[in-house]
């Protein structure tokens, strides 16, 4: 008896798993802001200017005035 | 001070294959982009080849232990080497890691007539029902939620670690292996980490087609998904054995 409930309840979930599983997932769980970023980079992005400086995405840069002149 | 703070410092991914592959897939034609179908058909392709090896583990036990050996390797081959290999190297994992899970379970089953039959059951059920509070919406993993079982399970994973290097001093840290409620409770929480590890299997996967990765990315989702049902049913297993002895 333990071992036909066990095997049943396997097989089932198996077929619910082969079928759920080819369908897409609901908006509610698709449609967020705060869904994991798989493919995130690690680092931010760091770009050479062509004076040699570094500007990194998203990091503000100080503007000097003198630098100009 | 960012409220992800420790995700910018450590990374997004645990995984460098994920954050790797997806970048630049908007040139893919559409026949090579990895689908939900491919990665379901692929993971019960793995399912079978782990069944396949679980029969020649059971037959002969004594494989056990070369079956565990050859899978782990082939595991971290195909995490840190060649994730754009894993077609080659995830059905010969399945195979060797259905070895020892063969030759464990003929071990278990001596001690506890009809404890694998239970542990199957119990380890397919979990996989079903979080697939469905993952598809419907129920469970909504987050970065917070990633990070969470991150770091859980590799606490878990230096946990293990550590007591395997003491067992060779004739030391351990007995409350992993006791039967006793402390014990009982840490195998809870092991197999509970282990079932929401699925949860992220399936965002990856999820959003993986969505993205349309590369084909190769059907056979590392479904290996992932394997790598996290092996370690869910073997930590079943530790579970109902630790209360059959009871």
């Amino acid at each position: 008896m333990n071992t036909v409930l066990f095997g049943l309840l396997a097989v089932l979930s198996l077929f619910i798993f082969m079928n759920l599983g080819k369908i897409k997932a609901s908006k509610k769980q698709m449609d967020r802001d705060d869904r994991i970023k798989w493919g995130a980079k690690r680092k931010p992005d760091v770009q050479q200017n062509k004076d040699g400086s570094k500007i990194i995405e998203g990091q503000a840069e100080e503007v000097d005035d003198q630098s100009k002149q | 001070m960012s409220k992800h703070s420790a995700l910018n410092t450590f990374g997004r991914s645990g995984n460098p294959a994920f954050s790797r592959n997806f970048e630049n897939t908007g040139a893919l034609p559409q026949a090579e982009r990895m689908t939900l179908d491919g990665a379901v058909n692929k993971t019960a392709i793995l399912l079978a080849l782990c069944f396949s090896g679980a029969f020649v583990g059971w037959n002969v036990p004594a494989l056990t232990i070369p079956g565990l050996i050859i899978g782990t390797i082939l595991a971290f081959v195909t995490i840190f080497r060649s994730p754009t290999k894993a077609g080659a190297t995830a059905p010969f994992y399945a195979a060797f890691e259905g070895i020892a899970l063969g030759g464990i379970t003929v071990f278990a089953e001596m001690q506890y007539p009809g404890i694998g039959i239970q542990a199957i059951g119990l380890t397919f059920g979990i996989l079903a029902s979080l697939l469905f509070c993952y598809k419907s919406g129920i469970i909504k993993p987050t970065e917070n939620f990633r990070l969470m079982i991150v770091s859980a399970t590799m606490g878990i994973f230096v946990l293990y670690l550590v007591s395997f290097i003491m067992s060779f001093f004739g030391s351990g840290i007995g409350f992993i292996h006791s039967n006793g409620l402390f014990g009982i409770g840490f195998s809870l929480f092991v197999v509970g980490i282990a079932a929401l590890n699925l949860v992220l299997d399936f965002d990856f996967i999820e959003e993986g087609a969505e993205q349309g990765l590369p084909k190769y990315m059907e056979w590392y989702g479904a290996f992932s998904l394997m790598v996290t049902l092996v370690w869910l049913y073997i930590e079943i297993l530790r579970l109902l054995m630790k209360l059959r002895s009871r």
